[in-house]
């Protein structure tokens, strides 16, 4: 069983952690996670619940301070940034709770997304209105067709708490889009939405990869895991269990322990 | 008459600059600032000593006293709440949020009424500052009768030209930052925007409209002690604020004139109930938490609600979607077959 950098040499990871650990209180919920996301493939975080699977991605988008560990994107070492500065770099994270902007419109809700805006410098504002003009028409154009991919195109001028739950589900990843990422941490974005809805994310995600965008997507429903995950990755009691691809997961007894022997019990959970 | 009719034009505009202060606060950023009246002061205080002459055989004691004429005085002491807004940013807003935020704000207007009411040497403690020049008083050869109008002529002006400028910050890329630091700081903070340095920036443009409404304050009456900022003061603004509609600068002129002016003020000039001095005053008082809580209850969004910005707004012009997107007509182009989905 290995523990990070597991990757093949051709493969280049876009986003490492070794040695991750956080705890609440005394309640270890993260114990030395480690792993590789491979850049431009989609990677699964499965594992029972209470692994620690959401304490990882909040501590990786700079939501939350480990204790102990690195954190790396690409080259750069970015342990305990704040998550503004992570999300610069191109890590955006969206949340298993959808959280709205929900005073904004649904638009509005993408306009907020791409970083360094022009119009958010007052000297911007008053002295050069003529080019925050020109960047915001840019921007709303790129969110009309965003949210037009999205099936969010005739909700745009409604506001983000109206929308329906499985909107919402859309709307965050619409927006985490809209901010150009290079790597997409999704915290179950298929949890509890309707068979059809899951169908549709997945092929969102999997057109993701496509455009070149790294995943990493914590996922409960090993159906598609197996549809459109390159890599999985196993948590299990805060610690990194096994990574690789799911057949070969399969074979493992710890893993099966672990997690798929449970399958039919994290199935009924939805 | 015109002086009774002129002092509630006065009032009107001032406060309204005061609700567009609170408003980029607490209406588009969240940060619920229960020391709001504080700044005013320190922007009124401010205005006075560097309008004033040198403290030396006046009868009144305070610092500076630099003798500046009128639109420059007034806008340092802009500057002057902002410095307070600056400090007191850098030791609260990084931690605190919400209530307890408002906690520490509150004792903090506490503390700063009973210091300045008590430190006789900063702006001459209880009595106050007075005998502030009134501006332009002498070049235009004004009279203690035809001050009013035309200080209330300029605060006018100067209220049309923040609101203009307000405007255009809440209308921009800058003020939708706000809105969503106000909606949820954690999904901003992930979206790469600075949290703190958002409300950085919305505490100090509020605590600048805070300090000249203040400043014109000093200016209108020519003097202002601490009975004019006792921290209840704070939510009067904030009535202004939630009756007019919070997020809505006209909304805030319309809370403006209902709170200030016509709850407020007007019935200062009515007849004393006879044997009952100061009995109206009370029942005003009484009157604006009730007004206060009606609006709450049945109109919550205030009398002139926040306005959405639609789509043509942004510069573009909506087109017919061909993706009718209906969540579960799946015309997406590239719908997948999970297999057997659960």
């Amino acid at each position: 069983m290995t523990v990070g950098g597991v990757l093949d040499r051709t493969e280049i990871a876009a986003l490492r952690c070794d040695g991750i650990t956080k705890a609440f209180q005394g309640v270890h919920a993260v114990n030395g996670a480690a792993f590789d996301v491979p850049e431009g493939q989609i990677t699964a975080l499965i594992g029972p619940n209470g692994a620690g699977k959401t304490t990882v991605v909040n501590i990786l988008s700079g939501a939350m301070r480990c204790d102990s560990g690195r954190e790396f994107l690409g080259e750069t070492e970015v342990t305990n940034w704040p998550s503004y500065r992570i999300a610069r770099l191109g890590l955006l994270r969206t949340f298993q709770l959808s959280r709205e902007l929900g005073g904004l419109t649904v638009l509005e809700n993408l306009l907020t997304a791409p970083a360094h805006q022009e119009g958010e410098s007052l000297a911007n504002v008053f002295f050069r209105p003529g080019r925050v003009r020109r960047q915001e028409r840019e921007h709303a154009e790129r969110a009309l067709d965003v949210l037009d991919i999205y099936g969010l195109y005739q909700h745009r001028d409604v506001r983000a708490r109206e929308l329906s739950g499985g909107q919402k589900k859309l709307l965050e990843i619409a927006r985490a889009v809209m901010a150009e990422p290079k790597i997409l941490l999704l915290d179950e974005p298929m949890a509890g939405v309707n068979p059809a809805l899951i169908e549709l994310i997945g092929a969102y995600i999997v057109d993701l990869r496509e455009s070149g965008v790294t995943v990493l997507m914590i996922e409960h429903n090993l159906n598609v895991v197996e549809q459109i995950c390159d890599y999985v990755v196993v948590l299990a009691e805060g610690r990194t269990l096994a990574t690789g691809r799911l057949n070969e997961l399969r074979q493992n007894t710890a893993v099966v322990k672990a997690y798929l022997g449970e399958v039919i019990d994290a199935g009924a959970a939805h | 008459m015109t002086y009774y009719v002129f002092t509630l034009v006065f009032f009107l505009f001032d406060y309204w600059i005061l609700a567009m202060g609170l408003n980029i606060q607490y209406g588009e950023t969240g940060i619920l600032n229960f020391a709001y009246i504080g700044f005013v002061a320190i922007g009124a205080y401010f205005t006075g000593v560097f309008s004033l002459h040198s403290a030396k055989g006046t009868g009144q004691f305070y610092i500076l006293g630099l003798g500046l004429p009128f639109p420059l005085n007034l806008l340092l002491g802009g500057i002057a709440a902002m410095s307070l807004a600056l400090l007191v940013a850098l030791i609260t807003l990084r931690r605190l949020r919400t209530d307890y935020l408002a906690i520490v704000l509150i004792s903090l207007s506490l503390v700063l009424y009973d210091f300045c009411n008590n430190y006789v040497g900063l702006f001459n403690g209880a009595d106050g500052l007075y005998n502030v020049p009134e501006p332009f008083a002498k070049p235009f050869g004004l009279n203690v009768n035809s001050f009013i109008p035309f200080f209330a002529c300029v605060a006018a002006v100067v209220s049309l030209l923040m609101w203009f400028a307000m405007s255009r910050v809440m209308r921009s890329p800058m003020g939708r930052t706000f809105r969503a630091v106000r909606d949820d700081e954690v999904v901003a903070a992930a979206l790469g925007k600075n949290v703190f340095g958002v409300k950085l920036k919305s505490m100090l443009i509020g605590s600048f409209y805070a300090g000249v409404g203040g400043g014109l304050l000093i200016q209108f009456g020519g003097s202002f002690n601490p009975t004019a900022w006792l921290p209840g003061e704070t939510f009067v603004v904030f009535a202004v604020l939630l009756v007019g509609g919070v997020g809505s600068n006209l909304g805030m002129f319309v809370g403006a004139l209902l709170v200030e002016t016509l709850l407020i003020h007007l019935p200062a000039f009515l007849p004393e109930i006879p044997g009952h001095p100061g009995l109206i005053e009370y029942f005003d008082s009484a009157l604006v938490g009730i007004v206060l809580m009606v609006m709450l209850w049945f109109r919550p969004q205030g009398v002139a609600p926040e306005r959405l910005r639609r789509t043509p707004s942004f510069g573009v012009v909506p087109q017919d979607s061909d993706n009718s997107g209906a969540i579960g007509s799946l015309s997406s182009p590239a719908a997948l077959e999970l297999g057997d989905a659960p």
